[in-house]
């Protein structure tokens, strides 16, 4: 082992101990801690546990968490494997629509709906209009609303890692089943679903751990009580009032064990079920049939249904974008690009914010996540199976706690939280994993021989990384940029806990817009520019990872 | 009595045609092996019978009843059992119930199940290992599930697609013996693929040798090897020495011929079929090293007595190649392990012409 290697991990270490292991330990002393005094104690935890308030929102988070995912899942199942197996013209495209929430943010759509489907939205505006109904049905608010509009969002983690599952399994296990007498929905059944269980749970767990972590979409719906819409508002809003803010931070810790336990015994599941290491010859493609009329002419339908939901959200927003005094009208009347000149002229900042924040973070995170991904797959220092392990724990972390607990740690003791570095670098520990998974799976692809190639020719280990390695790794590593700074641009339940005046960044806006009751038209016309931002970004990444499915993928395998 | 029939086989994948209209006919409780190399439709037309594969034209039949081309009766309906080449045993369940899974779909009764997989497991050697996953067993092991599986229901026809080819060569060349026993003692009418023609002539009684999507020779083991019906299947089965030339007479009362031969000699051949044969003809002697004569003396003269010199020698053990040049014409010789001859010495060889089959 190098000397080089020793200093890299200890560099790597000193970087992890300090951002990622000292703010969150100091979360969990925190809530620890007996109000008022210098003592710690649990007794902030039996408070929780014994307040009537905060059990129901703790059983109400794990209910949303359920209901989400048996709606992901009874929506998905039938998409991924339309998409998996059935041979259809425009199915790459559909695809791609269909996972396009991926790398939208929750809230925008969560705006989006509300617009169309609200009591005042388009739909109820029309049907009184055409005399069908004589008063607004309730569409969206509401418990199933939520449900609706968080499964929406997150339905392609399911379709993704279900149709990969399906996609993956050998072929002849299948028709073994066929020859054993099991036909049609009996094989799927007893084989194929079982086989992709591992896949499945991959997906599920991310769904499942989805509203521990998101707290803007339940209070845009007006439900607060949820585990960490509450640990917002009693740590943004009541931070003088030292029992709401212990409250608080115990829910943020309580959401982080639970979505971190949920993370591992998952991982531990799928690692102790990995199948697809025992057969031989799987073809790509998989079983790949051309389906007969009826069942082609349903799945399109279901494709096409599901494609216009999700291009619901870019299309009113985009509508909204482009006009003023959107109310109690079906549809816009007054078209304007004020909401444009607002945004560009008189608060650029935020724009600018964005793009900084992002940049400066992505920086962080390719600095960061290439020695790591070559520490990781190439050497054998002491540990480094175990910083994998507490960088791969980032993806369990839900984003409030990453906020949380850099207010708390960097206040007082490190006063980083007053220069505005802080925003990029917690942006950059958010999504720590991320890029480290993507310079990870390159690595692995990377034929080691080649470089051991280049050090026998006399090259060093850092001139065979700079001439070999990375022009190697380059497509996969850019890939992994694009999508960690299209993670980071839409970033919000860090960056609200840690920005100040001046330090708005473009989701910020979005929200505050939204929270200061002004028009929809600015929020909307600001969620509109990043989704456009987004899809420019994706279309580069498509260009050269090959499809916006890749591109996709590549954030899919990343969030997990 | 044909228990399976195949009729004018055809199936094409794009513009591939992967079986060229082939007729097969498996005769009840026989084991009739597929050979051929990759690429050649053995599997192809292995799915076809199992059903696996649709095929575009053509008619196949198990024990009376039409399986394809009027109506096409599912892979589940046929009651037929297969192994596969990867084995294919579900990873999820655990051995008892993998070999189980088709028992449990004919809803018989739970000690009957019991009882049928206990038995089965027992006569493939896998006694005990019921409650084991797939992943805690062997290669080896894993194949004899596959076997147990597909056995189990007692199906009217048993199809093997390679399922040795992914075993080391000791443990091979036991199974070959073990799974002839087995089928027999079941007597199931057995259809084998392989690209492996020793495993081929081990385990068949009869073999059909498949080139290009059709079959080019039907017959025992025996007879492929002793008769091949052209130089495709003389090359393909075993090794052997082709001695290219032009016929120059043909006798037809005793199935022989004078070759005019590359190195310039006269040589006498037999003709397995005489009425193709006529003078000008090109063709090509087929002559295995085994069936070659070596003499270090010149004995007395006859036909097809040639002097070449030892290019190379390899020492087997048991036996000796000898690779000797007759004028630029390398002969493969089978020799006793004895022979002190060395390279650079000269050999007479005697190609004895009732061994010298002239192919087209």
């Amino acid at each position: 082992m190098s000397r080089g290697n020793l200093f890299l991990s200890t560099l790597l270490w000193l970087v992890v101990a300090f951002f990622v292991i000292y703010p969150l330990s100091f979360l969990v002393l925190e809530s620890f801690k007996i109000a008022g005094t210098n003592h710690f104690g649990i007794q902030n935890y039996i408070d929780f546990f014994k307040d009537a308030y905060y059990l129901k929102t703790f059983s109400n988070t794990l209910l949303l968490g359920l209901l989400v995912l048996l709606t992901t899942t009874l929506l998905g199942l039938p998409l991924a494997y339309i998409l998996a197996r059935y041979r259809l013209m425009g199915k790459t495209l559909l695809t791609a629509l269909i996972l396009l929430p991926i790398v939208l943010p929750a809230y925008a759509g969560a705006f989006a709906l509300i617009v169309f489907f609200g009591k005042q939205g388009t739909v109820n505006l029309l049907l009184l209009e055409w005399g069908l109904i004589s008063k607004p049905i309730n569409f969206i608010y509401g418990l199933h609303g939520l449900v609706f509009i968080q499964a929406l969002h997150l339905l392609p983690f399911i379709v993704l890692s279900l149709s990969a599952g399906f996609t993956n399994i050998d072929p002849s296990l299948e028709e073994a089943a066929e020859v054993e007498g099991a036909h049609g929905f009996k094989r799927f059944l007893t084989v194929t679903l079982p086989l992709c269980t591992p896949n499945y749970l991959a997906g599920a767990v991310i769904v499942f751990l989805w509203p521990f972590t998101d707290w803007l979409t339940p209070l845009i719906f007006g439900l607060p009580d949820f585990l960490p819409s509450i640990a917002y508002i009693n740590i943004a809003y009541h931070f003088t009032d030292m029992y709401r803010k212990y409250m608080g931070i115990v829910s943020v810790v309580v959401s982080s064990v639970i979505c971190v336990a949920m993370f591992l015994i998952s991982k531990r599941w799928v690692e102790s079920k990995k199948y697809t290491a025992l057969s031989k010859g799987t073809t790509l493609e998989g079983r790949i049939i051309d389906p007969g009329a009826f069942i082609r002419l349903g799945s399109y339908l279901y494709m096409f249904f599901t494609a216009i939901l999700v291009l619901l959200i870019p299309t009113v927003l985009g509508l909204s974008a482009f006009s003023r005094r959107w109310v109690l009208e079906p549809f816009p009347t007054y078209w304007t690009l004020d909401n444009f000149r607002l945004i560009f002229i008189e608060s650029p900042g935020l724009l600018k914010n964005s793009f900084v924040f992002s940049g400066v973070a992505l920086l962080f995170g390719v600095v960061f996540g290439l020695p790591a991904a070559y520490l990781i797959t190439r050497t054998k220092v002491p540990g480094k199976d175990t910083l994998d392990f507490v960088i791969t724990l980032m993806l369990a972390f839900p984003g409030i706690a990453v906020g949380v607990s850099y207010l708390l740690a960097f206040w007082e003791v490190v006063p980083l939280a007053t220069h505005w570095m802080v925003m990029p670098l917690s942006l950059f520990v958010r999504r720590l994993p991320y890029f480290l998974r993507m310079a990870h799976a390159s690595y692995l692809q990377l034929d080691i021989s080649l470089e051991e190639a280049s050090e026998v020719s006399g090259a060093g280990k850092f001139r065979t990384f700079l001439n070999i390695s990375l022009p190697l790794l380059l497509k996969g590593v850019f890939v992994g940029v694009v999508m960690f700074f299209i993670m980071a641009f839409q970033e919000i339940s860090t960056a609200v806990f840690l920005y100040r005046g001046g330090w708005e960044t473009l989701p910020i806006g979005i929200y505050l817009n939204w929270h200061r009751g002004m028009e929809f038209g600015i929020a909307g016309a600001m969620a509109f520019l990043m989704i456009v931002i987004i899809f420019i970004l994706l279309l580069i990444v498509s260009r050269i990872g090959g499809g916006i499915l890749g591109a996709a993928w590549g954030s899919a395998g990343g969030r997990y | 009595m044909a228990f399976i029939k195949i009729k004018s086989l055809f199936k094409k994948f794009g513009s591939v045609v992967a079986v060229n209209q082939i007729w097969l006919e498996v005769k009840k409780g026989e084991i009739l092996t597929l050979l051929g190399p990759s690429g050649c439709g053995k599997t192809t037309t292995l799915r076809c019978i199992a059903g696996l594969e649709r095929p575009d034209e053509g008619d196949v039949i198990i024990d009376g009843k039409q399986m394809f081309s009027q109506g096409f009766i599912p892979p589940s309906k046929r009651e037929i059992g297969m192994v596969f080449q990867n084995y294919a045993v579900w990873p999820h369940m655990r051995v008892f119930d993998n070999i189980a899974y088709g028992l449990k779909l004919q809803k018989l009764p739970k000690h009957v199940i019991k009882e049928k997989v206990t038995e089965i497991l027992e006569s493939v050697g896998l006694a005990g290992l019921g409650g084991r996953y797939p992943g805690q067993l062997s290669g080896g092991q894993q194949q004899r599930v596959a076997l147990a599986r597909a056995l189990v229901r007692n199906p009217k026809v048993l199809l093997l697609d390679e399922p040795l080819s992914n075993l080391d060569a000791k443990l091979r060349e036991r199974m070959r013996f073990e799974i002839k026993s087995l089928v027999r003692r079941l007597d199931i009418t057995t259809v084998y693929v392989t690209h492996d023609q020793a495993e081929a002539m081990v385990i068949s009684d009869r073999i059909a040798v498949m080139d290009e999507g059709n079959i080019v020779q039907v017959g025992p083991p025996e007879e492929i090897y002793k008769k091949p019906a052209n130089r495709f299947v003389a090359d393909f089965i075993g090794t052997t020495n082709f001695i290219s030339g032009e016929i120059l007479e043909v006798f037809k009362d005793r199935d022989l011929a004078y070759i005019h031969t590359e190195f310039g000699q006269k040589m006498l051949c037999r003709v397995l079929d005489s009425a193709t044969a006529s003078p000008n003809k090109k063709v090509h002697a087929s002559i295995r090293p085994e069936d070659v004569e070596v003499f270090t003396e010149p004995p007395e003269d006859r036909d097809n007595l040639f002097k070449g010199i030892i290019m190379h020698r390899a020492y087997l053990g048991n036996f000796l190649y000898f690779f000797v040049n007759i004028d630029s014409t390398m002969i493969r010789v089978q020799a006793p392990y004895d022979m002190m001859e060395k390279e650079g010495e000269e050999l007479f060889l005697f190609l004895n012409p009732e061994k010298c089959i002239a192919l087209f």
